[in-house]
């Protein structure tokens, strides 16, 4: 009977789950486009689109909006002030651009009469600038193999950055996801008489991912934004988010991101491991 | 990446235990472990008797594998090496260099699209001439289509050298000719063995010995699509895959070596009559910027406009001139 009742007795009330959650997962309030989706941390976010729909672009705001503080000096510039890792698999990440446009955000929000390019520099602060672009980690992978090497040893990496600059990682990005999708597709698996190795392939590559970032969420809840360019569809060149949460896997549906858009013809191209991490949320 | 045997000297701790361990799981090699759950692995490895030697060793090849993977870096890193190592160069086209914030980016690939005879072989030939002149060093034609021309190149060295404005000495023409080299390449998989030997002579420096000393700053392609439009088509992804490794050796030699990388590409015609680039949506990932070539027939006016580009936006335009 005393253990019945123990068990009967709640484990804690909904406020305090509730305090507990939005302290460990707390939602993160993200530049436009992407403010229309209410996300937090522990929400893996793909954005999909046709080339160029500002797909790289949209990373890089988000990025900006959680290096920059959230005041500094007295002066309000809403950011996160938290690290965000960037996975450049793509090898085009422009980092002039990164520091342009943080630049940019900076002597804006420092007063309205500096706007132009020129005057920039000058009213620049120096030391907020280069504060904010250590809070950048980045990272280059040439191939599937170095993808998941990276992958597999990010852990310490993580450990040690946000000890040394005492503040979590708030975003791991991704740009874009399918940059090897067709070079691991080539992968033909060697005839082998053991039956238990497992081929190394895209359906293997895609699960090693998953399972890679499913274990790092579980300890490190982060935002996980990847970019994953649509490869059929071209006559709408609309940008369309998928929203998937690991909630509730039953629900499915697109955001586009631009009003009055049509919905585009959209297939899924990556193997159904990364649709299974991605739960979709219908938020249209 | 090697089989796991072969790490055995580098790591003492990598024993015949885990091998054996690893064996009866599927792994053989550094790639076998690399999609496999490593949690999984770590968890089984408890059970066993000798589970911290087990442990250990699987500690080790992750210490392997963080040596795989190009270091992290802070943004100030990364924002110091660009600015100290990736120049731009001037294609001497002032309309152009104006159009693309001072020419061609050093570790970036860039590609010119254009219909036939829209000045794409003018542009990267002049580019050429007028690089190796500027900037004393090397430049590498890759000719796909017999295009190369050294006539061309000379006429535009000798207008360069004939130019009043700069007294340099010891600038001959032949010294100029002779560090723009050319290279006929036919086919997908010559393509790979040129640029794996180009690879491989960057990295010993090889090739800096043997053009006097000038550092090679510009690689031309022309044209890429020449040699990938054959491979594609069919059912399989063989030909896509190709396409995207000679995209990811281009882009690999430029970041590395801090080339700047210009191929040609052909357009075909699109939905609704428009003419557009070749190579179509999987392609679009590779270049880091796209322009467009348009000429117009009667005269020698050509017209460029952005169609991509990594910190611009698109769509702005700018001409020049062809002569000669």
């Amino acid at each position: 009977m005393e253990s019945a009742r123990e068990w009967i007795k709640c484990d804690e009330s909904a406020k305090s789950l509730m305090d507990r959650v939005s302290m460990e997962r707390p939602s993160l309030l993200l530049p436009p486009p992407l403010h229309r989706a209410p996300l937090c941390a522990g929400n893996v976010v793909e954005i999909v689109g046709p080339s160029p729909s500002a797909k790289s672009y949209i990373l890089l705001q988000a990025a900006i909006n959680c290096i920059l503080p959230k005041e500094w000096n007295g002066i309000h510039y809403g950011g996160l002030e938290r690290l965000v890792m960037y996975f450049d698999l793509d090898c085009r990440f422009d980092v002039s651009y990164l520091s342009q446009s943080l630049k940019r955000r900076i002597v804006r929000a420092q007063g309205p009469d500096s706007h132009s390019l020129v005057e920039q520099d000058t009213h620049l602060d120096e030391v907020l600038f280069l504060a904010c672009l250590k809070r950048f980690l980045y990272i280059r992978c040439y191939n599937s193999l170095e993808f998941l090497a990276a992958l597999k040893t990010i852990r310490p990496q993580l450990q040690t950055e946000s000890e040394g600059h005492g503040i979590g990682v708030h975003f791991l990005m991704f740009d874009s996801i399918s940059a090897y999708y067709w070079i691991d597709r080539a992968y033909k698996p060697l005839s082998s008489a053991i039956s238990n190795r497992k081929p190394f392939s895209l359906q293997s590559i895609t699960e090693a991912v998953v399972q890679e970032l499913r274990q790092l969420l579980q300890f490190h809840p982060m935002l996980v934004l990847a970019t994953k360019p649509a490869l059929l569809g071209l006559e709408f060149s609309a940008c369309h988010i998928t929203r998937k949460q690991s909630s509730s896997p039953s629900a499915t549906g697109m955001l586009p991101l631009s009003r009055g858009a049509e919905r585009f013809l959209y297939r899924e191209y990556m193997p159904s491991a990364w649709q299974v991490i991605l739960f979709l949320v219908d938020i249209a | 990446m090697p089989p796991l045997k072969s790490l055995q000297h580098q790591f003492p701790s990598i024993d015949s235990n885990l091998l054996h361990f690893c064996a009866s799981h599927g792994i053989f090699s550094v790639e076998d472990f690399l999609v496999h759950d490593l949690y999984m692995l770590v968890a089984l490895a408890e059970r066993q008797t000798s589970s911290k030697g087990l442990k250990e060793g699987i500690a080790q090849v992750l210490t392997f594998l963080n040596n795989q993977h190009f270091p992290w870096m802070n943004g100030v890193e990364l924002l110091e090496s660009t600015q100290h190592n990736k120049h731009f160069l001037l294609t001497g086209f002032d309309g152009i260099d104006t159009l693309l914030c001072g020419g061609l980016c050093e570790g970036n690939l860039t590609e010119l699209a254009g219909p036939s005879s829209s000045g794409k072989t003018q542009f990267c030939l002049h580019a050429a001439a007028h690089v190796a002149y500027t900037y004393m060093c090397s430049v590498l034609y890759l000719d796909t289509s017999n295009s190369f021309s050294s006539k061309r190149i000379s006429y535009r060295v000798n207008r360069l050298l004939a130019s009043p404005n700069k007294g340099e000495k010891g600038r001959s023409l032949e010294g100029i000719m002779s560090s723009i080299l050319s290279h006929s390449v036919f086919d997908i998989f010559s393509m790979f063995e040129t640029l794996h030997q180009l690879e491989l002579s960057l990295s010993s420096q090889l090739f800096q010995a043997e053009i006097q000393n000038s550092k090679l700053r510009l690689l031309i392609v022309d044209s890429i699509s020449s040699l990938i439009t054959p491979i594609l088509g069919g059912k399989g992804p063989q030909g896509h895959s190709l396409m995207l490794n000679v995209g990811f050796i281009l882009k690999k030699l430029a970041i590395d070596y801090n080339l700047a990388v210009l191929v040609t590409n052909h357009t075909v015609v699109g939905e609704g009559g428009n003419s557009k680039p070749a190579l179509g949506e999987s392609w679009k990932s590779v270049p880091h910027t796209r322009l467009l070539l348009s000429r117009d027939q009667m005269s020698n006016i050509c017209n460029m406009s952005i169609l991509k580009h990594t910190s611009m936006a698109c769509g702005q335009t700018a001409s020049f001139r062809l002569d000669g």
